[in-house]
């Protein structure tokens, strides 16, 4: 494959991206999704790595938004109990 | 591996690397040693204990109970993303982004749910500026919006900035479950 340019439009300068770049960064990318770390780099193609981790960090975001509800709950509730507080606050503090 | 533009400083000498204000990025192929290590627990406690922190002023003020409409969640969602967007000490982009503009964020993003179904049908680029397979190409435009920051990253870069944030989130996955069983597990010993 040819050496394809960079999509960042800079006025005169073309930045030369080669595929070698690419394929590191995407096989980087693979190593930290849980699913793809299994497989093989040269058996998982470049579309599914970019598929899996936006599913990745959309499971991601969803897991900290439970989790702030949670959070959100936990502390609104906690504020009534004395000894829980006093947990809170040496946590906080 | 490419060097990103800080605003604070150049620590990284690459000979690539602009260092003029406009950000302007090259590919190089020296390690960034100044991202932060995400995996480590030292970075987890630091930002446990930011984040703790912080949700002390959430607490604060919303301790006389807040109305009907409870969306303290969201405010400890924003919170979270706050504090680790300024724990990556602003050295990629996609923190940057989301410590510019916290109030916007949400709303932006809710509008954006809506454009983006109706702009599914709208033609890409023409052919002869095709740079990637269009599948690809794809893909990767729906990355670069669920990364903060990243909607016009070109796609070296956008990698880039993924991989940093994956290993961000889940460090605050891991910090948030953590402070969650910690007040969790308060709970039911006060009971006891």
């Amino acid at each position: 494959m040819s050496s394809r340019r960079s999509r960042s439009r800079q006025s005169g300068v073309s930045t030369e991206i080669t595929d070698a770049q690419i394929t590191d960064l995407v096989s980087k990318l693979q190593q930290l999704i849980p699913e793809l770390r299994a497989r093989r780099s040269d058996k998982v193609s470049a579309s599914k790595v970019l598929q899996e981790t936006c599913n990745y960090i959309k499971n991601l975001h969803r897991e900290v938004d439970d989790l702030s509800d949670r959070l959100s709950e936990l502390l609104a509730n906690t504020d009534s109990n004395s000894a829980q507080a006093a947990i809170i606050r040496s946590l906080l503090m | 591996m490419s060097s990103l533009q800080s605003n604070a400083d150049s620590t990284n000498s690459e000979p690539l690397q602009r260092s003029n204000p406009k950000k302007r990025r090259k590919i190089g192929h020296t390690n960034s040693p100044t991202l932060v290590p995400w995996r480590s627990d030292t970075q987890q406690r630091i930002y446990s204990s930011k984040l703790a922190h912080a949700l002390r002023h959430v607490l604060r003020r919303n301790h006389p109970p807040p109305p009907a409409k409870s969306n303290t969640g969201r405010e400890v969602r924003e919170t979270a993303d706050r504090v680790l967007a300024a724990t990556a000490k602003g050295r990629t982009r996609w923190s940057r982004a989301i410590l510019a503009s916290p109030l916007n964020r949400w709303k932006l993003r809710r509008m954006h749910k809506k454009v983006r179904k109706a702009a599914t049908g709208l033609a890409k680029r023409s052919p002869e500026t095709r740079r990637r397979l269009p599948v690809v190409q794809k893909k990767a435009r729906v990355l670069g919006r669920l990364v903060p920051g990243c909607r016009k990253l070109s796609f070296p870069n956008l990698l880039e900035e993924a991989t940093d944030y994956i290993s961000a989130l889940e460090m605050q996955v891991r910090a948030m479950t953590a402070l969650t069983e910690l007040l969790t597990g308060g709970t039911s010993h006060a009971s006891a």
